[in-house]
């Protein structure tokens, strides 16, 4: 979606960007980070050309931008900042407003457009007729994100839009930044120089130092795989943190299993005396195939000797053994899934993780990381 | 051309001139250290001054004239109430201008009051004490030119003659000493503003 | 006082019509003061070293006394009417021009910023940014040059050109006081409206402007 080609940007003999080339993939957070000076910001306002590189090509879409006119490609590019910029002799339904009213929309479409956002975000209508100056940062900035949003541009540019903030407002942010990318799926660049930010919200991480990109990858692979020392240095605390965790430290290794010819009977028994809402349906050397819940049981009770595996269901999720922990709880947040079964190479069941295991981890991981 | 004539509306021109502003500063300086103290009556203070500055000049003198009568003396007190504002404001700004800072480093360090003052607030300040100064006097020397209307001296005196007579050379020989003195007086204490202003 | 109201009444028709001359002229000074010295404000504020120098060249000019400007119109292009408005006209420009100038240079970068960044162009952004931030002192800058043109513009009647300063003068010749007062109070009069006038114009742009922190 975004893509930058051997891109340089020099002020005079000071070289900013050395040969840059990226890629940030449609739908994806890609998040530019790293220490002062390293070219981040400079990245980020070469995409919608705020600046112009010295050399190289950047495209977006299929479109070289140097091609295209700054001002429309801007129009359809979202752009926040850390200082928020809300123009404070607009009211807020105005500010958001903005660039849907450069662009030629009738009030009647404006209007919705707002609504909608507003739910979005669940922010009342009442602040629409307010003036920016009445409201906190943290609710300046989210009307700052709206804003960005209003025309519905593909991509968002985010330069450090919640540095100015404090801690707890910044958080509530990121968390409400991930929630809208989750419905929304916009390709957004995000500038950070907060680690902590970064390894949250990203789906890619982009570390850059002197103008160059030293590793760009998801944050569970920046973390186990560093690609050098000063990847290392700059991951600083985090390395060995929870985030680290595959499922098998947390997954619980009392699985239930069955064959799949005991019959339905058996397996109503063996459920209620190991009390577990389901059973897993193995074969002889215990590899995976299927699971039989109780409610499945239910309906079939006449049939008593039939074998349960006609009823077990076999589109089932599982994981593997070495996925990230915090990947597996994601999926099981958003698909509400109660457990999954844990699976080695050979599909062999080798532990379950339900909601219990998610807690137990999480907490120990706030207790532990306390210390 | 009568030099004589010349010279004493020079001397007189300065004269009322430099009366008029000495008495608007010898009043607005203070004034002005005084509201840097008592902040709550700066509101009322500045509304007065604001109000006066607003007057028409040559209103302003016809009542001034009431008490005063058709002469020289109208002129400088005019002066003087036209020198308040640039004066008392610019004198204001500057010394409550200063960086919070820089005081409460003065404070920590044990100075009194009087001595920030002294130390601090009035050094820094000087360059916008000057500001107040220069526009205080390039208004008083256009003023002293329309002080002829009233019956005072100096260069006026000249220039309207000159119009009345549509004497181009009269009007010049009162003229250009006038505005060569006012733009004289606009660059060289503009420079003498920016010199101090560097220098901190 | 009884003479000042009869001498009003009496001179009636001639202080009406120098106070309709009085703000004919100051009107249309101000005005072409405006219609210059914005747009010459907008261009030189995108222009900083050049704006410097062209300030500093109507500084001094503005320094010159009045009544040796409106003397020299007066010999050079007659009485009346236009000499006296292109006096005032020159000498309006300065304050308006400052105040534009300082208006849009003091608008914060970071509107600018947003703005530009959202995809407005120049036109757009001065419209809907730059120019309702930088109002307040633009409006400062028109509100000074209004009081100073009204003050002048009693000089004005000196070289012909009609206005409150015919009724001062006649006033001030003739020993008669009341007179010169029906010349000055409306005067002071007018001054302190337009004063009011502008200072009202001016809160109102600031509601806005000055953003109010609150965390």
């Amino acid at each position: 979606m975004i893509r930058l080609e051997n891109v340089s940007m020099a002020y005079g003999e000071h070289e900013v960007l050395r040969s840059v080339s990226l890629h940030i993939p449609e739908g994806k957070l890609a998040v530019l980070i790293g220490p002062s000076g390293c070219g981040k910001t400079t990245t980020l306002q070469l995409i919608n050309r705020l600046i112009v590189p010295t050399e190289g090509r950047i495209f977006v879409g299929d479109t070289d931008i140097a091609e295209a006119d700054p001002v429309q490609l801007r129009r359809g590019i979202g752009y926040v900042i850390q200082e928020i910029g809300l123009f404070p002799h607009m009211t807020i339904r105005q500010n958001i407003e903005i660039v849907p009213k450069l662009l030629g929309w009738d009030e009647e479409r404006r209007n919705a457009r707002t609504t909608e956002l507003l739910r979005l975000v669940g922010i009342e209508s009442h602040y629409l007729e307010r003036y920016p100056g009445k409201l906190s940062g943290g609710q300046q900035q989210r009307i700052g994100l709206l804003r960005a949003l209003a025309a519905d541009p593909p991509i968002i540019l985010m330069d450090e839009p919640f540095g100015a903030l404090d801690p707890i407002t910044r958080e509530s942010l990121q968390d409400e930044i991930m929630l809208l990318q989750k419905k929304l799926r916009k390709t957004i660049v995000f500038v950070t120089h907060d680690m902590d930010e970064a390894l949250k919200i990203a789906d890619l991480i982009i570390l850059m130092k002197d103008g160059e990109v030293v590793q760009a990858a998801t944050p569970h692979r920046l973390l186990s795989h560093p690609a050098n020392a000063f990847v290392e240095s700059f991951i600083g605390k985090h390395r060995g943190s929870r985030r680290l965790e595959t499922i098998r430290d947390v997954m619980s290794e009392r699985v239930v299993c069955a064959g799949g010819d005991v019959s339905i009977v058996e397996a109503v028994d063996l459920m209620r005396r190991e009390q577990v809402p389901s059973l897993f349906i193995t074969d002889e050397s215990g590899r995976f195939l299927g699971q039989v819940q109780i409610g499945d049981l239910g309906d079939a009770v006449p049939e008593q000797d039939c074998a349960v595996s006609k009823l077990m269901r076999t589109e089932v999720p599982a994981v593997q053994v070495t996925d990230s922990a915090r990947d597996v709880f994601r999926m099981m947040l958003d698909a509400r899934i109660d457990e999954l079964p844990v699976l080695d190479a050979e599909r062999r069941i080798l532990g379950i993780v339900t909601r219990r295991s998610m807690v137990q981890s999480l907490a120990s991981a706030v207790w532990e990381e306390g210390r | 051309m009568n030099w004589p004539a010349l010279l004493t509306a020079v001397a007189t021109h300065l004269k009322i001139t430099l009366l008029g502003v000495a008495i608007g500063a010898v009043v607005g300086l203070p004034l002005a250290a005084l509201l840097v103290r008592f902040r709550r009556f700066g509101r009322g203070v500045f509304s007065v001054v604001d109000a006066i500055q607003t007057i028409p000049t040559l209103a302003m003198m016809t009542i001034v004239m009431l008490a005063f009568g058709l002469n020289d003396t109208t002129v400088v007190v005019s002066i003087a109430l036209y020198s308040l504002f640039p004066i008392t404001r610019n004198t204001y700004v500057g010394l409550t201008g200063i960086d919070a800072g820089t005081i409460r480093a003065g404070r920590g360090i044990g100075m009194t009051p009087l001595q920030i003052f002294t130390g601090i607030r009035f050094p820094i300040a000087l360059p916008m004490i000057l500001t107040g100064i220069r526009l205080a006097l390039v208004t008083a020397l256009s003023i002293t030119t329309t002080g002829v209307f009233i019956g005072a001296g100096g260069l006026g005196m000249l220039i309207w003659r000159g119009i009345q007579t549509r004497n181009m050379g009269m009007m010049l020989s009162g003229a250009i000493p006038a505005s060569l003195l006012a733009v004289f007086c606009e660059l060289f204490i503009g420079w003498m503003e920016k010199r101090l202003k560097h220098s901190q | 006082m009884l003479a000042f109201w009869q001498t009003a009444v009496k001179n009636r028709d001639l202080i009406l019509q120098s106070l309709g001359r009085h703000l004919m002229i100051c009107a249309a000074a101000l005005c072409l003061g405006v219609l210059v010295a914005v747009p010459a404000g907008i261009a030189l504020s995108r222009r900083p070293r050049a704006a410097a120098r062209i300030l500093a060249v109507f500084s001094v000019i503005n320094t010159i006394p009045s009544i040796v400007l409106l003397g020299l119109a007066m010999i050079l292009f007659g009485l009346g009417f236009a000499p006296s408005v292109a006096v005032l006209f020159l000498y309006s420009l300065l304050p308006i021009l400052r105040g534009t100038y300082a208006g849009l240079t003091g608008v914060d970068p970071k509107y600018v910023k947003a703005a530009t960044g959202m995809g407005m162009n120049p036109r757009q952004l001065l419209q809907h940014v730059r120019l309702p931030l930088a109002l307040p002192a633009l409006l400062t800058g028109i509100r000074l040059s209004a009081i100073y043109v009204i003050s002048w513009a009693t000089l004005a009647a000196f070289i012909g050109g009609g206005g409150l300063g015919d009724v001062i003068w006649m006033g001030l010749q003739s020993y008669n006081f009341p007179l010169v007062f029906c010349g000055t109070i409306p005067a002071i009069v007018l001054a302190l409206l337009a004063s009011a006038l502008f200072n009202r114009l001016i809160r109102l742009a600031q509601k806005h402007v000055r953003e109010e922190v609150r965390r």
